[in-house]
């Protein structure tokens, strides 16, 4: 209807000045200058002055034109945002970044603090889904948790693994679930330790395989910390129970280094539970003097006899029904869940891949933490669970107890095979005791009915009991011949 | 000077204005396309990380998604078996990076860098400046120079990427003055500061890419255009040229030059025998009188005319120019910011990547040049 309303309109305004001013100009009264009028312009000028705005836009055109193709000489695509060009995109080179903005606080998820978990991995296929699990179920953001990854010395198949379950985390439809930057990192140090229990935990093998592991974190960390990060997370990947608002609950304490207890379930015939990680502890004055008489590159570790350091652990302290959140200073830290402040490992501290202060790995790490003037806390009531791997003598025992267990069932078994027998053979026993009972019966009917003829009762039961106590030791004989 | 109204009120709009107009159309046209001036090559774009949550070694794509909102980071791989560090870095396309902890930007530093023969695709600037009005300045500064290489120099003199970092502590000594910064007292924790500084820069940056990490002080202004090519020749994981200064020599009425960085040293019995004496946390230092160590330094050592490929072996090293292997660094060798066997900074750094199993070299006749105030 518009159109037609606004033609109509059209319509009316040259009949409204028909009568006066038909060609634009007053027919009557010629002289008289009337500028309280309105005069109406008519269609020609301002299309003609119009004209004159169109040509000169048309000169600006081309000469914003012909300026671009000076500023960028040759470059097709540098108007290509004028089309669609999803394509083409452009380069950043230049980032900037306040550290200061990135010091990490109390409440991170609040405040929206970047976190980098760290995870260091060899032959760890069969532990994935145990640690996936863990992954998805944390509270934390998940948008702010960049993950990192070191694959070494694999022979399994932990890559492949690891980069599938990721991938389908990355590409869930639920966007809550995505994480941040994801990078897995290859890199062999070529490593001559097994990694098998034993091997892991024999007393002369740990100083160099605490240097190696050692070594691991340290590329790792390099690799992928990165300025926007507010805080560090290192997670071993055999944890088997852990809350999953164990970050928020570590960052709460807004301490510079922070640790759980970490503890390992038993089978009920090595008690229920044990302390795992025995890597958190004070500095005790023993351990201290016994520092002083070692040579430069030996590295005292816990847990065995050879060092005996009296020193009070975070792991022995646990209180089922303590306070979780009862905090306790110490000097060497477990790697297996440490919370750090991003800028510790931004001012220098890292894992140390040589003696320091006559540790190692991540003890000598809560010890360089302590010299950097960092906190280093340990909470003895909130703990963690590690995957319980039994050790070779573990093993050697439970061996012994499976034997055990299968000769005392072999032995039931040929009990209960006897039992058996036995019955069986009583079965046919009385079956033959009914038998012969009949057969005696009859006789003794018979007798009695000679007996009837020659007056002698009372002689009935004797004759009948005979063969029915004779019977089983036959049958016996039988059954073992 | 009234004006009849009327007709005269529909003026016909003035060629100023026009003018004016046109010019604001083509400012904000300008600033709409200019994002899109840096125009790098498909190879170099090929190289770019898909999200900026990445390393920072590289660049990485401005948000093309269309409706603007992009989706989670990709998993990333990278074999760092595969990153290789060899005598022929630009041959082996080898990644370098150039840290550079900066208080006071010099127009001679950022000329000389800019000179660097090293393919300039390979390399990535790291810096780290102070929260001072001082660092302020120099920032500024630092990113004008910066955008006028990257956006509007051409695609050779363009470096991979840039990476500026403003400290998170405050400088313990409020003046940079040499005569403040070089008094014994003051020199622990300066130096304590600068080595957080160093460590902050470097382990935010280093990234999974990196070959080799030059250090550069922001008051070196000449250094050889192949300074890179040169100390990577070595092929050692600590490199060390020859820091020199020159002036003016009032006596001989002549440009001179002497020896100015003293951190370059071989160790001494007499300076061990200092050290064993010292409490925990004192520290041993070089160039002053009071404290005679009686090392071998490196500054001393130059021959003129002799080959500038000489290596000495070392136990100390200055951090004005200094290349290391990535490795040494990830290997867990940084700065140390505490007495570490009475070192710190960058000696302790020598002494660390020795327990690292790390030696450092010198260079004693390949010069560079420090600034002179």
């Amino acid at each position: 209807m518009l159109p037609y309303a606004s033609s109509s309109g059209s319509k009316a305004v040259p009949r409204h000045h028909a009568s006066g001013y038909s060609n634009g100009y007053p027919r009557g009264n010629t002289f008289e200058i009337s500028p309280h009028r309105f005069q109406p312009r008519g269609a020609a000028p301002p299309f003609r002055r119009r004209k004159g705005l169109f040509l000169r836009l048309a000169i600006a055109l081309v000469s914003l034109l012909l300026f671009g193709l000076f500023v960028w000489p040759g470059d097709s695509g540098s108007f290509s945002w004028l089309g669609s060009g999803s394509e083409d995109f452009q380069l950043e080179t230049v980032r900037y970044y306040d550290l200061s903005n990135v010091q990490g606080t109390a409440k991170g998820w609040e405040r929206e603090e970047r976190i980098l978990i760290c995870v260091p991995l060899r032959d760890a296929e069969v532990h994935m889904p145990m640690f996936f699990g863990h992954l998805l179920n944390l509270t934390y953001p998940h948008h702010l948790i960049d993950l990192a990854f070191l694959v070494s010395d694999s022979k399994d198949n932990t890559l492949a693994v690891l980069e599938r379950e990721l991938t389908a985390i990355q590409a869930s439809t639920d966007p809550s679930k995505h994480f941040g930057e994801i990078s897995i990192i290859e890199k062999d140090f070529g490593q001559k330790v097994n990694q098998d229990v034993e091997s892991r935990h024999g007393f002369a093998a740990q100083a160099s395989r605490r240097k190696l592991m050692a070594q691991a974190r340290n590329w790792l960390l390099s690799a992928a910390l990165r300025p926007y990060h507010s805080w560090v997370y290192w997670r071993d990947v055999d944890v088997e129970t852990a809350p999953t608002t164990i970050l928020e609950d570590l960052m709460r304490h807004n301490k510079d280094v922070i640790v759980p207890n970490v503890w390992r379930p038993l089978p009920d015939w090595l008690g229920g539970e044990q302390p795992y990680d025995l890597n958190s502890w004070a500095e005790s004055e023993t351990a201290l003097a016994l520092a002083d008489t070692l040579d430069e590159d030996a590295v005292i570790v816990e847990g065995y006899a050879e060092y005996a350091t009296w020193r009070p652990h975070l792991a022995y302290l646990r209180d089922p029904y303590g306070d979780p959140d009862m905090e306790m200073e110490i000097d060497g830290v477990g790697g297996v869940s440490i919370l750090a402040k991003a800028k510790v490992f931004r001012y220098g501290v890292h894992f140390p891949a040589f003696s320091f202060e006559k540790h190692a790995e991540t003890e000598a790490f809560g010890k360089m933490s302590r010299r950097m003037g960092f906190s280093v806390v340990g909470l003895p009531h909130y703990t963690i669970w590690h995957l319980y791997e039994p050790s070779v003598d573990d093993i050697k025992h439970m061996e012994q107890m499976e034997q055990e267990r299968l000769a005392r069932e072999k032995e039931e078994k040929e009990k209960a095979m006897k039992e058996q027998k036995m019955k069986e053979s009583f079965g046919d026993a009385t079956g033959q005791w009914e038998k012969d009972k009949n057969e005696i019966q009859n006789l003794a009917m018979q007798e009695n009915k000679k007996a009837e003829e020659q007056p002698a009762a009372g002689q009935q039961g004797g004759p009948a009991d005979g063969p029915a106590n004779a019977a089983p030791k036959e049958e016996k004989k039988e059954g073992t011949q | 000077m009234a004006r009849p109204l009327g007709p005269v009120r529909l003026k016909r709009t003035s060629p100023g204005t026009i003018a004016v107009g046109i010019v604001l159309v083509i400012v904000i046209l300008y600033l709409l396309v200019s994002p899109s001036a840096p125009d790098f090559s498909a190879a170099r774009k090929a190289t770019a990380a898909l999200h900026p949550l990445s390393p920072p070694t590289s660049p990485f794509r401005k948000s093309s998604a269309v409706g603007g909102k992009a989706g989670p980071p990709p998993v990333t791989r990278y074999n760092l078996n595969n990153v290789t560090i060899t005598n022929d870095p630009v041959g082996n396309r080898e990644n370098v990076l150039v840290l550079t902890p900066m208080a006071r930007f010099y127009q001679e530093y950022w000329d000389n860098l800019l000179k660097l023969s090293y393919p300039h695709e390979l390399i990535t600037l790291g810096f780290i400046l102070p929260k001072t009005k001082e660092g302020n300045a120099a920032t500024i500064e630092l990113q004008k120079q910066i955008a006028k290489i990257q956006k509007h120099g051409l695609e050779k003199e363009r470096f991979k990427s840039i990476i500026i970092l403003r400290q998170d502590f405050d400088p313990p000594i409020p003046s940079q003055d040499e005569s403040e910064r070089h008094k014994m007292a003051n020199q622990k924790a300066r130096r304590a500061a600068m080595a957080k500084a160093r460590n902050s820069l470097l382990f935010t940056t280093l990234g999974p890419d990196t070959s080799w990490v030059l250090w550069l002080d922001a008051d070196i202004i000449e250094t050889p255009p192949t300074l890179i090519q040169d100390l990577a020749s070595h092929s050692k994981p600590l490199t060390v040229p020859n820091c020199f200064q020159r002036f003016y020599n009032a006596e001989k009425k002549a440009m001179d030059e002497r020896p100015y960085d003293f951190n370059n040293w071989q160790d001494s019995p007499t300076a061990q025998e200092l050290a064993s004496k010292m409490g925990k946390d004192d520290i041993l230092l070089e160039g002053y009188a009071d404290m005679a160590t009686y090392r071998a330094l490196m500054a001393y050592m130059y021959e003129a005319g002799a080959d500038i490929h000489t290596e000495v072996p070392l136990d100390g090293v200055g951090g004005t120019a200094l290349l290391v292997k990535a490795e040494v660094h990830r290997d867990g060798a940084m700065f140390p910011a505490f007495p570490f066997y009475h070192l710190i900074e960058t000696e302790g750094f020598a002494k660390m990547a020795k327990r690292l199993g790390w030696q450092a070299t010198g260079l004693p006749n390949y010069k560079v040049y420090h600034y002179n105030e």
